[in-house]
Formats: structure tokens, sequence, C-alpha cells
């Protein structure tokens, strides 16, 4: 499945809050949807969920327009909130056969997600007896009933410790291996940086970056290259280089020095040079963002 | 909308499986056990009175006590009228000293033919014992004035007591019997609506304030939701007062031989199956005409704290209509009652209590039954577009007017 957002617009009485969001995700792949607070992810999501109308755009799927009920998604919003003083497995199986499942095949999959959240002990509990992390696993579990083709997760990780987040990931990543088309917002870089293809960055409602993570980074890392040598510091070796070194930027993170080649200057040039100055060379390789870094990098562009 | 009957199984489980409306039901129904075998206990609270010595216009002479000062109704006079068991006091001090003590309950102190004192220790707010002792002391003069014109007052009495025979006809409907009934009718539809209005309202705002709405109109049709959560909380309170109906049938029966045979005339004579088919169709139709709108404003605000305030104005227009339908039951015919029970919001309580004292022309039935059934129509789509807008609008908390406004202005595309 190949789900298209083309061209989103959204005013909230008046303010255009949604500009021409655009981007695709395809069945096997997980988004990543990245922004800052009020980037416009929730609204965005909200609007492909159907909660809100979008003013002007279409959201496809395989070529037809995309229309959430006609399809098994699952769906986690930002609000969490499900029945408090309801039972764990009644208030499941009431989701799971809202969405098209009979009695049976929505207590198997509300059983199921039960046990692999590791809560089959509190199944007939009330949900306000469970602690705030339970409740967020019940939570995902509900956008995971009747086996969803499409999976749509609005910061799931928020409010898991790191067990639980481990849980989830695995499940995530299971999702993806079953060619579900997976879509989840997420402040944590990291857990975007282990298992998405894609991402999308929001800012200010704009998609700024939206792409294959492998491309990008490398795309961004191109006229990069990372460098440690021995008997230097990294502020001793910027010093050296600096004056030793023509066409070049240099910085450093808590990994290596940073190289950017200037003015055509490429790789086999600086390689050239660093002989040239007879560095006992340590490391000499290809810089590769972090999506951190590109997060900050692009968003910071954007605010300049 | 194939949604319905899930949603409507979920919400009428979530109702009965509640402690508290168990616990209401289970209280209530007691309650109107207890209130129905008020006759019996009464009976059995009440002493033996077969051996008290009542005088022949029924006063309990025991508790009684007499002092007179008047030669001319003198006490062998008074037990003429009041029997032997006439306590007799020649001091106003030991008189007053055994009203105190709660020996008698009235002391009268006869100061002339005219004139009498009545001592009495606490005074019941319906006592008749004064007024009772009035009648016998005018009837004791009547009867004297007679015997000294020489006519005998007992050939008085039987003249002036011919006794007449009345065979009532009544063609339409008898209000009097009708009256008891109707009331206890009216009270517990108003008691219906203003509980599982207020529960199906606070049902939605707490899908609101837990934030379950989300999930919910993202899994199936509003439409869906609001009907099945609506048809759920009436079929609810219908259980709920079929339950504590029963209990008052049961006691009913049970202490059957001891009520007075008016009340009994007052509960049932006036009750006919037409009667009670107009009575369930229009509390049907009215009840869930209620109960769209509560769910309405439930779908309005954003926090359940705030479901009372929002709910207010139909509190208020539903008690209007209980004003009115009381009016009804004193005058049926009153003009504003006539045109209440045409009002969909009014009808509900106006309409059977119309038809359960007065003739009804079917026309009539047939027009307040169709005005309430669209009314209710144009409700229940009125309260799922609000409460569609109400889950696009976490933390606003808005009016009535303005979210009608924002219902039917042209460019809501949330709503389209």
């Amino acid at each position: 499945m190949k789900l298209e957002v083309k061209e989103i617009n959204k005013s909230f009485s008046g303010k255009h809050v949604l500009h021409d969001v655009t981007f695709t995700v395809t069945s096997g792949k997980a988004m990543g949807f990245l922004g800052r607070n009020g980037a416009g992810k929730t609204t965005t999501i909200r609007t492909l969920m159907d909660v809100f109308k979008a003013d002007s755009g279409v959201f496809m799927l395989d070529g037809k327009p995309f229309i959430p009920t006609h399809y098994r998604v699952g769906y986690l919003p930002e609000e969490r909130g499900l029945y408090g003083k309801e039972k764990i497995l009644e208030q499941l199986i009431y989701f799971a056969t809202l969405r098209g499942a009979t009695h049976k095949e929505a207590k198997e999959s509300a059983e199921y997600w039960i046990e692999r959240f590791e809560l089959s002990y509190a199944k007939n509990h009330k949900l306000e007896t469970l602690s705030k992390g339970n409740q967020q696993k019940i939570q995902i579990a509900q956008a995971l009933l009747n086996n969803p083709e499409i999976v749509i997760l609005d910061e799931p990780f928020s409010g898991l410790d790191p067990v639980n987040s481990q849980i989830l990931k695995e499940v995530i990543i299971e999702l993806i291996a079953q060619g579900k088309l997976v879509i989840f917002s997420s402040h944590q870089m990291n857990y975007v940086e282990e298992f998405c293809d894609e991402i999308t960055l929001i800012d200010k409602g704009k998609v700024i970056l939206s792409g294959n993570l492998k491309e990008i980074k490398s795309d961004m890392g191109r006229s990069r290259l990372r460098l440690n040598a021995s008997h230097f510091t990294s502020d001793e070796l910027i010093k050296y280089l600096d004056a030793n070194i023509q066409n070049i930027e240099l910085s450093q993170d808590k990994h290596s020095l940073i190289i950017e080649c200037l003015n055509q200057k490429t790789k086999q040039d600086l390689l050239e040079d660093l002989v040239k100055l007879k560095l006992d060379i340590e490391l000499f390789t290809h810089y590769e963002p972090s999506l951190n870094d590109i997060f900050v990098m692009k968003v910071g562009e954007e605010h300049a | 909308m194939h949604n319905v009957s899930k949603v409507l199984k979920f919400e009428l489980q979530s109702i009965l499986n509640k402690k508290s409306v168990q616990v209401t039901t289970l209280i209530m129904s007691i309650v109107v056990v207890i209130a129905t075998s008020i006759p019996t206990l009464m009976v059995m609270f009440t002493p033996d009175e077969s051996n008290d010595s009542e005088n022949d216009v029924g006063m309990n002479v025991e508790d009684l006590g007499f002092m007179t000062k008047s030669e001319l109704i003198s006490l062998d006079l008074l037990t003429v009228y009041f029997g032997n068991d006439l306590n007799v006091y020649t001091s106003e001090t030991d008189l007053r000293s055994d009203v105190d003590n709660g020996v008698i309950n009235n002391g009268y102190i006869i100061e002339d033919p005219q004139t009498i004192r009545s001592i009495v220790q606490n005074k019941d707010m319906y006592s008749s014992t004064d007024q009772m002792m009035i009648s016998i002391l005018q009837r004791i003069q009547r009867d004297k004035s007679f015997a000294e014109r020489g006519i005998d007052p007992m050939v008085v009495d039987t003249l002036s007591n011919t006794p007449i025979t009345l065979h009532e006809e009544v063609l339409g409907k008898d209000a009097q019997s009708s009256f008891l009934i109707s009331y206890i009718l009216m009270f517990a539809v108003y008691m219906l609506v203003i509980m599982y209005g207020s529960f199906v309202s606070t049902s939605v705002a707490r899908e609101k304030d837990n934030r379950t709405m989300e999930i919910l109109i993202t899994s199936t049709q509003p439409s869906a939701l609001i009907i099945g959560k609506v048809l759920a909380n009436a079929i609810g309170g219908l259980a709920q007062f079929s339950v504590i109906l029963s209990a008052g049938f049961i006691g009913y029966f049970i202490n059957q031989s001891n009520y007075p045979e008016f009340i009994t005339s007052m509960l049932f004579t006036g009750l006919s199956w037409d009667s009670i088919v107009i009575f369930l169709i229009f509390t049907a139709i009215g009840y869930l005409l209620y109960l769209f709108l509560y769910a309405s404003l439930g779908s309005l605000v954003s926090k359940v704290e705030d479901v009372g305030t929002s709910v207010t104005p139909i509190t208020l227009l539903f008690m209007v209509a209980y004003i009115i339908a009381s009016i009804g039951i004193q005058a049926p015919t009153n003009i504003f009652v006539k045109i209440g029970s045409f009002v969909p919001f009014v009808a509900i309580l106006a309409m059977p209590i119309r038809y359960f004292l007065t003739s009804v022309p079917m026309i009539e039935l047939l027009i307040s039954m169709t005005l309430m059934i669209l009314t209710s129509l144009g409700l229940a789509y009125l309260s799922i577009k609000i409460y569609r807008l109400g889950s696009l609008s976490y933390g606003n908390k808005f009016g009535l007017v303005k979210a009608l406004k924002l219902i039917f202005a042209k460019d809501n595309i949330d709503l389209k």
C-alpha cells in the first residue's frame, strides 16, 4: 500500500496551521513524523484520520481517496483516553467490534495484546486501577486491535519507561516486518532513527524535509568527513589543521573532528593534504549526521 | 449506523453494572414498598379503638375534659350528647394540669351557652376537635330551643335529612378518579427525564473529559455513538423505572386489604388501556426528545463538572413543562395546558394529563404526537452534529446558540 498525503491545508478560525503538507508512506516501512511542539504533527494526523476535514488537499491510498473507516486502521491519538471505570478486556473488545470485528475475533485480538503487553493479570480490572505506564500500554493495545493494515501512532513512546519502550519498539519492528504501513510521530529521535526508513520533518505547518532517512543522512553528510589523530586533542587538531589546510571548515562532536570540504575541494584532496602533514590518523571516514543533528539543523535553518 | 447496537449494548451494560444505579434502584424500591405498606403499618400501630367511648358525632371523649360554669349547659345535658364517660372537672387548675401532663388532649371550659374556652397542650395543624365541640354546643342549644317550642328535634332531624340517591353517569372522563394516578405518573416521568437526562449528558461529557471521544469517532460514525448512547440510557432508565414500579405494585397488592376504598378507587378507576397506551407513547417520544437534548448539551462541555451548568436551561424548560402539567391536574381544560399539550417539550407531561382527566379528540393527539416525533428527529440530527462539533473542540466550552451557529455556518467543513 502507498499512502500519499498531497498538499493538505488546514485553518482554524482564520489561522493557517497546515501549509501544503505533502509526504508519502509505503507498506513495510515506518515513517517518522517529526517536529517541534505545535509544528502541526497532530493536526496532520487528525486530518488524515478524518477528525478534522482538510480545507484543501487529498489523502490517497493506492491511488484512491483514503477514507479511514474503509480500512483497518489502528490509531493512537495524542490525547490519550479510554474508559477509566470499565474493565480492560471489555472495553478493548468494544473498540474492536466497533471497527468491524466479530465478538470472537475482538476477544482473541484483545487478549493477545493484553498478554503481549504483560497485563493478563489485569484484564478484568478497571483501567483506572493501573499505573499510568500500564494504562499507556492499553492505549497502544487498542490501536493494534484487529490486525490493522495501517498503524498511526501519535507520540507512542511518551510516558513509557525504558522497559516498556523496548516492548513497544519490538512491536513496531514486528509490524514493519509484517508489511504494515506505519506512521508515528515522536520527539524521541533515537527511536525514529532506530526503525524508521522514512522521515518527514514539519515545522510551522510546513514540511521542511521528507524522504528516505539513509539518503537524507548521506546527502547531508556528503562533503563532510570524520577525523581523529593520535597525539592531538580535538582542540589542538582544529588549530593545527586550520593553520595548515585551506578550503575546509572544522567542527567537532563528542566522537571526532568533523571536516567539511569547501570550494570544490574533494575528499581525495583532503586526504593528500593530511598525508603531507604526516599525521598519525586513527579515524578517517564518511560523516553521517544523526537524526538529532538533522532536526536541529533543519529546524534551526527555518528559524534563522 | 450498524454500530448502534454495539454502542447500545456496551453503554447499557455500563449503566446496569454501575453500583450507584444498582444501589439507587434497591433503595428506591425499598422506599416504594414501605410507602405502599403505609396503610398496613397504620393498622398495625394504631391501637384497637373498638372499646373507646365515642359519642354519636365521633369524638373520643376519653381524651377530652369538661368544666361548665353555665347553668344552662349542665353536665347532665352534656352526658346526653357525649356519653357517660365524660371527664368532668370542677377546678380549672386541675383541668389545666391534666392537659399539661397529657392525661387528656383537650380541656373545654363552658363559660356560657355562647362562649367556650379550649385548653390544649399542642395543637395539630388539622385538628377539628374545636369545630366539632362548637357544633355539638350549637346542636344542644338548637334542640333546647325546639323543645321549648314544643317541636321534637328528632322529627326536625329526620325531615331535614331526607336521603337523596345520586346515580352519576360520566360520559367523558372523571377527573376525580384519575387525579392521584395522574399525579404519580407525572412525577415518575419527571424523575425519569431529570435523572437519565443528567446521566446521558454526563456520559457524553466524560468521553471528552477522559479523551475517549477521539478514539470513538475514528472507530465509528458519531450518529451510531450518540443514538446508541441515548437509547442505552433510555432503556436503562425504563428498566430502573420498571423495577421501582413493580416494587410499588407488589407493595400495593400485598397490602391491598388495608387500603381505604377511596384510594384504590383513585389509583385504578381512572386507568384504562387507552390511557395507558397514550401515556406510554407520549412518555417514550418525549423521553427520547429530552435525552437527545441532554446529550447535545453534554457534548458542549469538556469537563464533567461543567455538565450541571450546561444542562440548566433544559432542566428549567422541563420544570416549566412540569408546572404546566401540574396546573393541568387541577384544571385540565385550562388554555395554557391545552396549548402546552401541543408544544413538544411540554406535551410529554401535559397531553397524558389532559387525556387522563378530560376527553381529548384523536386529531389533537395525532397532531401533538406528530409534532413531538418531528422535533425528536430534528433534535437527534442536531445532537449528532453537536456531538461531532464537540469532539473537535477539546478544552473549549460553548453555549448551545454558538454551537448552532457553528453547525449552520456554511464554511464549517469539519461538519460536512
